[in-house]
């Protein structure tokens, strides 16, 4: 009988590599994209009740222009950081 | 209006909504999660066990500024769904009719309508320091039936709204109708 050296079972961490090298960097992307699509739905029925209900109100357009650009600051704020800060 | 269809004869006299300071009042809780992570730090430190982890925020680092244009996004646009909400509450006094426009949530919106030959009492109530000094005010209407009984909650110059009631209620004719 031959003697062979004994080897290590395989570690079960190892077996789980894929899901340990998850990032930080990745997790906050990962969020980034459902904040972004909560934030489109959200602001997808927001408007349309204001297109819908707002009786043609002057305040309509204004009030979701005002929505998008403070949006958009704020989402290249997140992507980007070079606003603001 | 999309809501009803104006009768013959029937034009819209005022569109009334919930006072701006009333407004502005419900924004506050948003105002404070906004600068909550500004103040972060600060609050942290008030707590020894976990001083230390306020240090290490930092907004100018990538992932500090994504935490922070995240949680700002989400406040803004909550915040902007409750103006929408503010916005699309409404009460439109006609020359026959009061019509109560709720919003309740998206997508559940209630119209009601009380028509003025059916008022019997228009009451209006002013409570508190600043609804005073404001002229902030309720106001409650009651029919006929008593069914159908319109409340307008936190409205600016509520006397002046009852007056404007009043005068487009029709004179009784003597039979109650």
């Amino acid at each position: 009988m031959t003697q062979e050296p004994l080897h290590l079972f395989q570690s079960p961490s190892e077996l789980f590599d894929g899901f340990t090298t998850i990032s930080t960097a990745s997790i906050v992307s990962y969020s980034l994209y459902v904040v972004f699509a909560i934030w489109a739905i959200y602001s997808a029925v927001a408007t349309y009740h204001w297109l819908k209900y707002s009786h043609a109100s002057s305040i309509a357009f204004p009030a979701i222009g005002i929505h998008l650009l403070v949006s958009f600051a704020l989402i290249a704020l997140a992507l980007s950081g070079n606003l603001f800060l | 209006m999309k809501e009803f269809e104006l009768e013959r004869g029937e034009h819209v006299i005022k569109q009334v909504r919930k006072h701006w300071f009333l407004f502005l009042i419900e924004l506050l809780p948003y105002a404070i999660l906004a600068l909550l992570p500004f103040s972060l730090p600060a609050l942290l430190s008030f707590i020894p066990a976990i001083t230390n982890y306020g240090i290490n925020i930092d907004f100018s680092a990538p992932i500090g500024r994504a935490l922070l244009g995240i949680w700002l996004l989400l406040v803004w646009t909550v915040a902007w769904g409750a103006f929408t909400k503010y916005f699309l509450n409404v009460w439109v006094l006609t020359n026959s009719r009061i019509v109560d426009i709720e919003q309740v949530n998206f997508f559940n919106r209630e119209v009601s309508s009380l028509f003025l030959n059916r008022v019997q009492d228009v009451t209006t109530t002013i409570n508190g320091i600043i609804p005073s000094l404001l002229d902030i005010g309720d106001i409650n209407v009651q029919s006929a039936g008593a069914v159908n009984e319109f409340h307008m909650r936190g409205i600016p110059i509520p006397n002046r709204m009852r007056d404007l009631i009043l005068k487009y209620v029709p004179e009784n004719d003597g039979n109650g109708t």
